[in-house]
């Protein structure tokens, strides 16, 4: 393409070529300028519905009353209606309030960043409430320390096959906590990659454990649960139970970076509800799992094997550690001081949780 | 006052940052450029726009064009760039993504070299970065990118475009800035920017997370980093973030349900030798992507003006675009 066929290009669409206005009288700028601002101010009335309304980015056309900003709710699934009736006939009035009052920080979406949906939250929480009462009969204590509204990391110990641990800890601040609390459990990066499971962990407000996760919690000043012991708590040996394994490090860094409090929670009866026999790591590598569990049920019944046995429930709020107070944001850099710091709270935890099983024993004698 | 060369103004994004800048006091000229003869919306804006037919993908084009006198007389001093903003979802370019790339390389060179342009904003998308479990659902600007040699095309050149840009960054003479734009919503109710919204077959078990922004609120923010002298990249994301079922058509079909690895592998396998194509490609028919435009607004002030609403699904699915309170 020619140099004239370029200004040949733009030729009669343009009118008149702005850019071979020039006389010598003025600078072409100038003109050029001046004629936009006359243009614009000439043609304004006439032109103006049809550039104005339509196209103004800044004044769109009068559409009335505001839209109440109401969540838009997937209503794909017919059954739907059946499921939500169930979870009315399950959930009291109050409950109801409480989950309200938790998703409303969605301000109208109908998903957070993360993947929560209101709706599948609320049938979760139906199904798991009658886990909570009936089948675990959780007894929990200490509900005091949660903070109200600002961000914390509850710490607590893992344990059982599945982590049933983590969902009663989660009904817990729905159901138990004042004000209702939802906590955001950090799941096992492993959990992510499972079709099905990982889609129905977003919904109901989980999310993989990853420094970038937590961190955009605790900026949203969420109630973050993390399991310091990791795959190591659920997959110990019966002969181990209660015994709670070596801490990662990564919460007491967190703690000390965004200056929440550590929150140590006992949960007692996880351990009891499959305990593992075995853990055959062979047979774990060859199919790509991170433990292969053998319990009294597993593999025996097959996956059946695997639902809990219907064990009481503890579970127990500490008072928080506030290292923050104590320590800067670069004692992040030094490890002997973070490990102090995580060896403090898992401590702290032994302590709740074997206070608890001696009491239990206590009352079976 | 900014004199501006806009690329594909025939897009829908090109369309909305003419009508931007022709409303913005501060812009004193744009030369629109675009492959086809003049867009028809042009015509109000004559005043201070600008048609120049041009096809940037090849290289004595756009010698010519940077050599005319037209070109001189316009005094352009900066360049918005929208390589992209016109592949809709299903689509491809006809000359192939890569094409644009090539364009996009040229013509960042050939503005680095010239003094007169101060300016370079580019418009990329948020599916440059790495989807993975690992990472945070909520991605920063840090994130890794995506390098994955048997990817989507698309996203490939996306990526490809990005580090085009990402080599003037620190340039003394052009302020380039990059913005990546999660997926973007039309007034009809239309996707641009967004490969896990083009793919057909799906994966079972898995239901990525995606943002989206109005193509209103991403001219906005390009007209934002034109103005704001902050070079750098910048995430640009709505307040709305939907799973893809709820964004993707009731055409779909499930190709198949995927396992972890390595029981996906061996499924894959059965798969393929069945003749049937493994639905366990890419990495964000998985793992969703959503950008976090904290440092957009914290730098540029950009903030959201529209929200997205979705209703229903399938054939009766309706996507609004409604303007904040």
């Amino acid at each position: 393409m020619s140099h004239d066929e370029l200004h040949e290009a733009a030729g009669p669409s343009l009118g008149s070529d702005p850019f071979r206005q020039g006389d010598g009288t003025l600078p072409y700028l100038i003109r050029l300028r001046e004629r936009s601002i006359r243009i614009v101010a000439e043609a304004a009335p006439t032109r103006a519905p049809r550039v104005t309304a339509e196209d103004e980015p800044q004044k769109p056309p009068d559409l009335g009353p505001p839209i109440p900003e109401l969540p838009s709710f997937d209503d794909r699934d017919e059954s739907a209606s059946a499921l939500d009736r169930l979870a009315s006939w399950i959930l009291t009035p109050g409950d109801e309030d409480r989950l309200a009052q938790i998703t409303s920080v969605l301000g109208g979406r109908a998903y957070d960043e993360f993947g929560l949906s209101p709706r599948v939250t609320r049938r979760a929480l139906a199904f798991f409430k009658l886990l909570y009462k009936y089948w675990f009969r959780v007894e929990s204590s200490g509900h005091s320390v949660i903070p109200e509204k600002e961000g914390a990391i509850l710490a607590a110990n893992h344990g059982g096959l599945l982590p049933f641990d983590a969902t009663m800890l989660v009904v817990d601040g729905v159901l138990g906590a004042k004000p209702p609390r939802l906590v955001r459990t950090v799941v096992d990066r492993w959990a992510g990659t499972l079709p099905f499971v990982n889609v129905f962990y977003a919904r109901v407000g989980q999310v993989i454990g990853s420094r970038d996760n937590v961190r955009e919690l605790l900026r949203l000043k969420q109630l973050v649960l993390i399991f310091p012991e990791g795959m190591a708590g659920i997959r110990k040996r019966a002969a181990d139970r209660y015994v709670l394994q070596t801490f990662h490090l990564g919460f007491v860094e967190e703690s000390l970076r965004h200056r929440v409090p550590i929150i140590p929670v006992a949960v007692v009866g996880a351990d009891d509800q499959a305990p593992v026999l075995w853990d055959l790591q062979p047979l774990a590598k060859l199919l790509g799992l991170p433990f292969f569990p053998v319990t009294p049920t597993f593999p025996l019944l097959g996956p059946l094997g695997l639902l809990p046995y219907p064990v009481r429930y503890q579970i127990a709020y500490g008072e928080p550690f506030r290292f923050y107070d104590e320590y800067p944001p670069e004692a992040i850099e030094d490890p002997h001081a973070v490990r102090y710091m995580a060896e403090q709270v898992r401590r702290r935890i032994q302590e709740m949780v074997d206070q608890r099983v001696l009491d239990r024993r206590a009352k079976r004698r | 006052m900014r004199r501006v060369l806009v690329t594909h103004v025939e897009s829908p994004v090109g369309r909305r940052v003419v009508k931007a800048l022709f409303h913005d006091p501060e812009v004193a000229l744009v030369l629109g450029v675009g492959t086809e003869s003049e867009p028809s919306y042009l015509a109000p804006y004559r005043g201070k726009v600008a048609y120049q037919r041009l096809d940037l993908a090849k290289a004595r084009h756009l010698q010519s064009f940077l050599h005319s006198e037209r070109f001189a007389r316009a005094r352009l001093d900066s360049v918005i760039h929208l390589p992209f903003a016109e592949e809709r979802a299903g689509e491809r370019v006809p000359g192939g993504v890569h094409s644009l790339v090539s364009e996009t390389r040229r013509l960042v060179e050939e503005c680095a070299v010239k003094d007169s342009i101060e300016r370079f904003v580019y418009l990329s998308s948020a599916f440059v970065y790495e989807p993975e479990p690992g990472n945070g659902n909520v991605v920063s600007e840090a994130q890794l990118l995506g390098f994955d040699g048997e990817g989507d095309s698309l996203v490939r050149a996306w990526i490809d475009s990005d580090l085009v840009c990402q080599g003037e960054l620190h340039g003394t003479t052009l302020r380039m800035t990059i913005l990546r734009a999660a997926t973007i919503v039309t007034e009809a109710g239309g996707f641009l920017n967004s490969p896990p919204l083009a793919q057909r077959d799906v994966a079972a078990g898995y239901d990525p997370m995606l943002a989206v922004v109005s193509d209103r609120d991403v001219a906005r923010a390009i007209v934002l980093a034109l103005h704001a002298d902050r070079p750098g990249i910048y995430n640009i994301a709505g307040h709305e973030v939907f799973p893809r079922s709820q964004l993707g058509t009731s055409v779909r079909r499930i190709a198949g349900v995927t396992l972890p690895e390595p029981l996906g592998s061996a499924l894959d396998l059965v798969e393929r030798l069945l003749g049937r194509r493994a639905p366990t490609g890419a990495a964000f028919e998985r793992y969703g992507i959503v950008p976090s435009a904290r440092l957009a607004h914290e730098a540029l002030g950009f903030e959201p003006q529209y929200r997205i609403e979705v209703r229903g699904a399938g054939s009766a699915r309706r996507i609004d675009t409604v303007r904040c309170r």
